[in-house]
């Protein structure tokens, strides 16, 4: 029908699942390995022990090989991809199953392998029906395990990837976590497969390997063959087999531009946030959710200033368990280390209502029961979650911190409960730092005001911008009536912050800012010059902020913060700081 | 014989964990243990069974326990489920 195709093979594209990005052209290799063929076969009972003998070695040799991919998977990824692992041992050895097959050998006079493919074969069909993302990702665990069992049983080598000699795109029905832990990274150009989701171990994997993948292509394997051409987008969840010459050139050029983007990202990543005279300044991240966190690390953020722990709660429709909140907070450590993180303790109340507990209707939320005053009264939620924290803080990098701090009283009240904590954890013997650092939030006028008292009784302060520009100027930004008079640089809180930097200085404790005004481009030299030591902005605004503290001398910010602090309006501050920043070092901020 | 209904509870599900938790418990008795789910039944004792009903939150099993010490094992288990397995 259609004349104009040079290549002898139809031009094939698939949309799957963006499961790891990036973009790469290449040759596919097909992993046929992965089907295992199980013959029937009948047995004389004179050979039943002998059956029986074999599928007992095949477990042992099986578990010895999984202790093996365990231990390169706790190298390559780390514990996440240990865990992964224990979960397949426990499949191995599970006795209903292995019970059932020996006797299916023994009664039926089956060979061990079928007995055994047919007992899993029966579990597995169930889950295959499953409308739930995260139980089907479970099928591909259990097609990992039968595999290698039925493998050894019928003493396979178990190494069929060899035939991969030159580096290809895997195309494969599903991958699985062994398959994804032992390719040689150096050959294994891109994944696509048929099935799998992101939130499958392979995925996860490829991801953090940085493999670019698409999964979930449905018929893939039954398209292509070995040696074929593919483009496989991982960014957009794309395959192209036999890509014809205008798709091949938009996709050399779309693979250009990839390049480009993280390039010109990766070359400021690895930049140090450093001043032209020599001042380093502590750029790190606020995170949301923790499945950002590899983004982030993109980013090239050293750490992560606010870790804002309300999603935990207000996503759920029941408390989080100390369990799931450890969880969670050690993963994020381990991810940054050895960056430290900043975990703050729930903030909710004033906007953020949560599902799981009444906050009654307040005529005024925002100065009403919230944060650590809810906190403080709810002890056996906040001991949940700060010994979650503190189990978590064994990886060395953890720091936690209190919300809406506004005497303090609330300073005493809530390092009583902290300590109480750490002796039920020692009376566990659960271990923790027990030189966790100790911090609260200056976002309330009264507590900015007494920041000196403040800091003898912790070990950082962290500006919240957001709340304390409301607070101090009374200002409801959400009020459209009144929006007008909230301001991006008030000469009333610049004052603040120069105070409280100064008075957290004098007393040996390091200032960071975590509110919006830490990320806006236009306060940055204010910032810098009013000599904060560490700011946590959102991910994506991290290199350019890192771009202008690196322009300028850290003597010539403070004179610029200096000047800036005697403007009289915020307008006149923001008209001053873009008139020296586009005529002095040629940055145009919006 | 003793049965008893009961509904999952936590947010994930009676997935990979809380499965070998039910399963370790179980093994603890004597008496059998069997767990359904929609006219399907398997084995307590084994992760492979408890894994693939496939509970979500807010499904309703049916534990069916069998045996000398059935009383206890009852217990435990519908302690366990209750309180979202709490201790994994």
């Amino acid at each position: 029908m259609n004349n104009s195709i040079i290549n002898s093979k139809q031009m094939v594209r698939l949309k799957g699942i963006a499961a790891s990005p990036g973009i790469v052209i290449g040759k596919v290799f097909t992993l046929t390995g992965d089907v295992v063929k199980v013959e029937e076969r009948n047995i004389s009972p004179e050979q039943v022990s002998n059956e029986v003998e074999k599928f007992n070695r095949a477990i042992e040799l099986t578990l010895n090989e999984l202790a093996e991919i365990q231990d390169q998977a706790k190298q390559k990824i780390g514990k996440e991809g240990e865990k992964i692992f224990n979960a397949h041992q426990l499949l191995l050895d599970d006795k209903i199953i292995n019970e059932e097959t020996i006797r299916k050998i023994q009664k039926d006079c089956k060979n061990a392998d079928f007995a055994y493919y047919q007992v899993m074969q029966k579990f597995q069909s169930s889950l295959e029906g499953v409308d739930n993302e995260y139980f089907m990702g479970r099928v591909a665990d259990i097609r990992d395990v039968k595999r290698r069992l039925i493998r050894n049983i019928q003493g396979k080598e178990p190494h069929y990837l060899n035939g991969l000699t030159n580096p290809a795109i895997i195309v494969a029905h599903d991958l699985t976590p062994s398959d994804t832990v032992v390719l040689d990274r150096q050959k294994v150009l891109a994944f696509a497969t048929d099935r799998g989701g992101r939130t499958s171990h392979a995925a996860i994997m490829a991801r953090s390997l940085e493999i670019p993948s698409v999964v979930g292509l449905k018929n893939i394997t039954e398209i292509v063959e070995t040696g074929d051409t593919i483009i496989v987008d991982g960014t957009e969840g794309i395959a192209i087999i036999n890509p014809n010459s205008s798709e091949m050139n938009r996709y050399v050029k779309l693979r250009e531009q990839y390049h480009e983007i993280t390039k010109e990202l990766s070359k400021i990543r690895d930049l140090p946030c450093r001043t032209l005279d020599g001042k380093d300044v502590e750029l790190s991240a606020n995170l949301e959710f923790p499945g950002e966190i590899n983004s982030i690390i993109t980013y090239g953020a050293r750490g992560i200033g606010l870790f804002r722990t309300e999603n935990l709660y207000l996503t759920k429709t029941e408390l989080p368990t100390e369990e799931e909140q450890f969880d969670e907070y050690y993963k994020v450590a381990e991810k940054v280390s050895p960056y430290p993180v900043i975990i703050r303790t729930l903030d909710i109340g004033g906007d953020k209502k949560s599902p799981i507990f009444e906050i009654p209707e307040e005529d005024n939320p925002f100065l009403g029961w919230r944060a650590i005053r809810l906190c403080l009264e709810k002890v056996e939620l906040f001991k949940t979650q700060l010994s979650a924290i503190l189990r978590a803080s064994v990886m060395g990098n953890v720091k936690i911190m209190f919300p809406m701090i506004s005497c303090l009283e609330e300073i005493y009240q809530a390092k009583k409960i902290f300590a109480q904590v750490k002796d039920e954890l020692r009376s566990r013997k659960t271990p923790f730092d027990e030189n966790i650092e100790i911090g609260v939030m200056i976002e309330i006028p009264s507590a900015a005001i007494m920041a000196d008292i403040i800091a003898e009784e912790v070990d950082f302060l962290s500006i919240g911008t957001n709340d304390l520009i409301q607070y101090t100027l009374a200002v409801d930004r959400g009020n459209v009536r009144v929006a007008n008079l909230y301001k991006r640089l008030p000469p009333s809180v610049l004052r603040t912050i120069k105070s409280v930097v100064h008075a957290g200085h004098s007393k040996g404790v390091w200032i960071g800012m975590c509110g919006e005004m830490a990320a806006d481009p236009l306060a940055t030299l204010i910032l810098l010059g009013l000599d904060l030591d560490e700011l946590s902005v959102s991910p994506s605004m991290l290199p350019e902020v890192k771009k202008i503290i690196r322009t300028i001398t850290f003597q010539d910010a403070e004179k610029i913060a200096d000047k800036a602090l005697q403007m009289k309006t915020s307008e006149q501050v923001e008209t001053y700081i873009r008139n020296v920043m586009s005529t002095r070092y040629k940055l145009t901020i919006n | 014989m003793i049965i008893k209904k009961i509904k999952i509870l936590n947010s994930m599900g009676l997935h990979a964990r809380p499965a070998a938790q039910f399963v370790k418990i179980a093994s603890n008795y004597k008496s059998n243990v069997y767990i359904s789910r929609n006219d399907r039944e398997v084995n307590g004792k084994s992760i492979m069974g408890v894994m693939t009903l496939a509970a979500e939150m807010g499904s309703e099993l049916t534990i069916k326990v069998d045996g000398h010490d059935e009383k206890q094992a009852l217990a435990a288990l519908v302690d366990l489920v209750n309180h979202k397995f709490n201790e994994e």
